[in-house]
């Protein structure tokens, strides 16, 4: 008898055993899949960057674009997460919670007793990289590709990594002093990202042609409108990637968002796709365009990011429905300023994600919180958070991209710009077997000679 | 540089010189690595514009 109940109590000790690597091999996998997923965010931004530039610029476009992934990524291993772990308290970082993310601790790296860090880190930089991408398509067609990445990164290794640290992470002081929530990162991510570009824009001024002198607006088309629309669609389909990185797999109990509270995917399914539905079908009825009907699928998405893990789906298919429509009406209503937002990123992320953040305070308040000491969700704290958002995309945006132009380095020469960034400065031709017979100023080569 | 470990029982951080000192070594390297592109990038944009405006 002794000896059965030795028996069973090491083969119980071996399947708790089991039990307890498969979870931590299941979190592995899952949040790996999602990174993965995560990149087809940026394929997604490529194709409509690159499609949503005139002919003479869709090389320099996607230099660009392909750029700002590969010097997030290790800028973000240099600082980002360190940013992240250290300031959730405000602007004093903590440097023992930081320790953990600095570059050379032991858990930035190959470890043994360590499978989450990396995994996570990942999942971040990319979310990163997510909002480099959104700005990167605002500025197309005229903005110097050094002052580019050197903004980017500012964005998606700092500015975001510290709201994220503030408004995304379990102790962060808009959780734990305001009883903030925002399952999807319409603040964090999309309005810091949307405000950021709005700041560079305000410096950066317009293309060249796009504004007359009485105020009236030129339409400078997408030279493939259909590979633009192509990449919106293909960016919705990473942001399923991205929705599912925004839950937190524990592997021995429900799933939790990153604010703690219980949650469920089956939520986050009902909600995405319901409001995803609802900014197309409003954008189609305002504009009839399907570059915004795309766009606005986008920012129905964004709309009700903040309340995927709460919403009944009626309220996210409203939510979104409102979103889609006044992202193209806030982008006219920008062209007034003469912000030439090639691509909509400020009313789409920017605008679109500050209506989240406002329709869940209206909408979702009075939700627990379980984060000690947290008041229940409040549109207070969301107005708060909302204003915290803006103040950390848009101050940098403005503040470095203004030093930028005041010396020089942050604009092309005008005679680049009208002559296509591409004949400038890349040593390969998009189209060499016929599309540069159009190109402005007349008759130039077929294919443009190696620098 | 090399390996931290001489055995896979109980070893925990295992990339290449952990505990040492090489990963410093590498990780300014690889800083400088990345912001010398940035700054050779805009040398190189330079030079392409102030050319297009010789032309």
């Amino acid at each position: 008898m002794e000896q059965e109940i030795a028996d069973l109590t090491a083969r119980l000790a071996a399947l708790e055993e089991g039990a307890g690597w498969a979870n931590t091999i299941n979190m592995e996998v899952y949040y790996w899949w999602c990174t993965a997923l995560m990149f087809c965010i940026h394929a997604g931004f490529l194709a409509y960057e690159m499609g949503a530039s005139r002919k003479k610029n869709v090389l320099a476009s996607g230099i660009k674009n392909i750029l700002a992934l590969a010097f997030m990524i290790p800028t973000f291993f240099f600082f980002g997460w360190w940013i992240y772990l250290a300031f959730p308290n405000g602007l004093i970082p903590d440097f023992e919670a930081g320790a953990y993310g600095i570059p050379w601790s032991d858990a930035m790296g190959p470890n043994l007793a360590d499978n989450e860090t990396g995994i996570f880190w990942a999942a971040f930089a990319l979310f990163g990289a997510t909002t480099a991408s959104i700005f990167s398509g605002a500025v197309i067609e005229r903005i110097r590709l050094s002052a580019f990445l050197i903004l980017a990164i500012v964005l998606g290794s700092v500015a975001w990594i510290l709201a994220a640290s503030w408004a995304w992470h379990g102790d962060g002081w808009l959780l734990t002093q305001w009883g903030w929530h925002d399952f999807g990162a319409a603040g964090a991510v999309h309005m810091v990202a949307g405000f950021f570009a709005l700041g560079v824009l305000i410096n950066l001024g317009p293309r060249i042609g796009r504004f007359n002198e009485d105020g009236t607006v030129n339409a400078l088309a997408p030279h493939n409108l259909p590979f633009a629309i192509f990449g919106l669609m293909l960016i919705i389909v990473g942001f399923f990637g991205f929705l599912a990185g925004c839950i937190i797999y524990a592997g021995d109990g429900q799933w939790t968002t990153i604010f703690g509270n219980p949650a469920t995917l089956s939520a986050v399914a009902f909600n995405t796709l319901m409001c995803f539905s609802g900014g197309i079908i409003s954008a189609w009825l305002v504009t009839r365009d399907p570059f915004w009907m795309m766009s606005g699928a986008l920012a129905g998405i964004f709309s009700a990011a903040p309340g995927l893990d709460l919403y009944w789906p009626p309220m996210s298919f409203l939510l979104g429905a409102v979103g889609g429509a006044i992202a193209p009406l806030a982008d006219k209503w920008l062209q007034k300023f003469r912000i030439d937002d090639a691509v909509g990123a400020v009313s789409v992320h920017g605008v679109a994600g500050f209506w989240g953040l406002l329709a869940f305070g209206l909408f979702a308040s009075g939700y627990p919180n379980v984060a000690e000491g947290a008041p229940d969700t409040n549109l207070l704290g969301q107005m708060i958070g909302a204003g915290a958002m803006f103040l950390v995309g848009f101050v940098p945006g403005y503040a470095i991209s203004w030093v930028m132009n005041a010396i020089g380095a942050l604009r092309i020469p005008e005679k680049a710009e009208l002559l296509g960034m591409d004949k400038a400065k890349v040593p390969v031709s998009a189209y060499p077997e016929g599309f540069w017979d159009e190109f402005p100023g007349g008759k130039v080569p077929a294919a443009t000679p190696a620098e | 540089m090399g390996s931290p470990i001489t055995s896979w029982d109980g070893a925990e951080a295992y990339f290449t010189g952990a505990g040492g000192a090489s990963p410093a070594l590498l990780l300014i390297l690889s800083v400088i690595a990345t912001f010398a592109a940035i700054w050779y990038g805009a040398k190189h944009e330079t030079h392409s514009y102030e050319r297009l405006e010789l032309e």
